[in-house]
């Protein structure tokens, strides 16, 4: 579905984050990318979403190449992506960002009724349509940036750290929805810091490091692997990981 | 009393309602390309001697002279965000300069056209008078303060109730979200410039019969505009709106009791009291991130 090759991205001056990554995602998976702060999980997912200013490689959609098109041209190719945190329209209420997920849609009538499908997906926006999207509480702000991307009807959306900032509850929660997301075909490629949680919800995962792939495995595999368990979720006391030079895992 | 203070109110919304043109068009660009554009008084300027040109050389008709100014600083707009903002895009300081060089070229600009002498511009609507009372205004008070009204409510319209202005909203408030749900950056900018810089003319093609045109004519307007929106609240388009009627009402009432020529004073003493009162401004939020 998505599928990305030799992919390196980076900005100016010639700071290269993302180093020749091998990235795919299929319909109906969830597929995590899991890395240290400064890794460059996020730099890949721009990159990916043409948002960078240096990149090279190939991205292919459907198996159609569209490395060289325009963020807008990928979204109404089925692409969309939700960036971290906050890319809510604050001053806008509910409903206005909502039509604005649809920006490209020139069909108004297939507009309204898919707001009405998203609408019926997460009923708090019906209640809150009128008010200002600054005033929802984090996690409904979550859900929001999510109904918004689904206007477009995409076949890949990528979120990167959907969880950051919310209660567990609500995480659990974030969750739940990209798993559904994907049962109903979709495949999502997310970014997440919340690695225990978001591997667990995840069929295959991707560890990132120094803008690089250091491992791909099944996300179970992963979850087991004391690699993963020692450098991104911190050293477990008297656990099985041999103690190498980042016992504490570092910052 | 009672009689002067409702000349002056007259008087003072009537400015204010340049001053509201300014501070909009300034507040549309700042907001969508976070560009303070300086050089937003000299538009205003040229948009009055464009409309003189039309006025006097070409249509005798005067709605159609301040169209056609509309027009040609929309064309000179689009021309100065390609060529100089477009450029210059996320270097504050870069625009900065551009701006206040933009003032020099094109004052001197029209200075080499037109000379350094005012132009008078003669119409009905400054012969006839409108009596109120003891009162009397020119007509033209009532044109502009009408025009503006008029013009105002179509932009708020525009902005809160179609795709393309909810758009502009969406991507002065995040720029980033906006790309990602679609919208052109670029596409905004050119409307943002275009929207601002025909209301500019719009201000100096109403202003310019009532008094003279002249180079330096957009200077208190560009400085009262830029009150208005800090007073307003950086980025509110509401705060622009009512901060710019403020400041003309506040202005010519404090005449009433203070020495004329201390009017500009009230105004930036306004500014300060409510900089440190309320810094974010009438109508501005704070911003995340910002302390």
């Amino acid at each position: 579905m998505l599928e990305a090759r030799g992919l390196t991205a980076g900005y100016g001056g010639g700071r290269i984050i993302v180093d020749g990554v091998d990235i795919d995602a299929r319909a109906g998976e969830v597929v995590t990318i899991i890395g240290q702060n400064g890794a460059g999980k996020s730099t890949l997912l721009k990159g990916i979403f043409n948002m960078v200013p240096v990149r090279r490689g190939s991205v292919s959609l459907d198996g159609a190449e569209v490395f060289d098109q325009r963020p807008d041209r990928l979204l109404a190719g089925g692409l969309a992506y939700i960036p971290q945190n906050h890319s809510i329209f604050p001053k806008l209420t509910v409903a206005e960002n909502l039509r604005m997920g649809g920006f490209l849609l020139r069909d108004q009538r297939l507009l309204v009724e898919r707001i009405g499908e998203v609408e019926a997906m997460f009923p708090i926006l019906v209640e809150r349509r009128d008010e200002y999207a600054a005033g929802l509480s984090g996690g409904e702000q979550r859900m929001l940036e999510i109904a918004r991307t689904l206007l477009m009807a995409p076949k890949v959306i990528m979120l990167d750290e959907p969880s950051i900032g919310l209660a567990p509850r609500l995480v659990d929660q974030v969750f739940q929805t990209v798993r559904t997301l994907a049962e109903q075909g979709k495949a999502m490629l997310m970014v997440e810091q919340n690695v225990k949680k978001a591997l667990a919800a995840s069929d295959r995962g991707y560890v990132l490091e120094l803008g690089q792939v250091k491992l791909h495995d099944r996300a179970d595999r992963l979850l087991a692997d004391d690699r993963t368990a020692q450098l991104y979720m911190g050293a477990r006391p008297g656990g099985t990981a041999p103690s190498a030079e980042a016992p504490e895992g570092r910052p | 009393m009672a009689q002067a203070l409702l000349e002056q109110i007259i008087n003072g919304t009537m400015m204010g309602s340049i001053y509201m043109l300014v501070a909009l068009g300034m507040v549309l660009i700042y907001g969508v390309m976070h560009v303070l554009n300086f050089a937003h008084g000299v538009l205003f300027m040229v948009g009055g001697y464009v409309c003189h040109f039309f006025f006097t050389q070409v249509l005798d008709s005067y709605l159609l002279a301040i169209l056609g100014s509309m027009a040609v600083l929309s064309v000179i707009g689009l021309a100065l965000e390609r060529g100089v903002f477009r450029r210059l895009r996320d270097n504050l300081r870069m625009q900065v300069i551009a701006s206040l060089g933009l003032i020099l070229v094109i004052q001197n600009g029209v200075i080499a056209i037109w000379g350094p002498n005012a132009l008078q511009m003669r119409i009905t609507t400054t012969d006839i008078r409108v009596p109120i009372g003891e009162l009397s205004f020119t007509l033209q008070h009532f044109l502009i303060i009408g025009t503006v009204g008029v013009t105002v409510t179509a932009i708020w319209l525009f902005l809160t109730r179609t795709r393309i202005g909810t758009a502009l909203r969406a991507t002065s408030q995040n720029a980033e979200a906006a790309q990602v749900v679609g919208i052109d950056a670029n596409r905004m900018y050119v409307a943002s410039f275009l929207i601002g810089c025909a209301l500019a003319a719009l201000g100096g093609a109403l202003l310019g019969p009532l008094f003279l045109i002249f180079p330096t004519m957009g200077d208190l307007p560009l400085l009262k505009g830029l009150a208005a929106i800090i007073i307003g609240g950086m980025g509110s388009i509401p705060g622009a709106i009512i901060g710019g009627l403020g400041i003309g009402i506040v202005e010519a009432v404090s005449t009433l009791y203070i020495p004329t020529d201390f009017r500009d004073t009230v105004v930036f003493a306004a500014l300060i009291a409510v900089l440190l009162l309320r810094p974010q401004g009438l109508f501005g939020v704070r911003v995340r991130g910002e302390a």
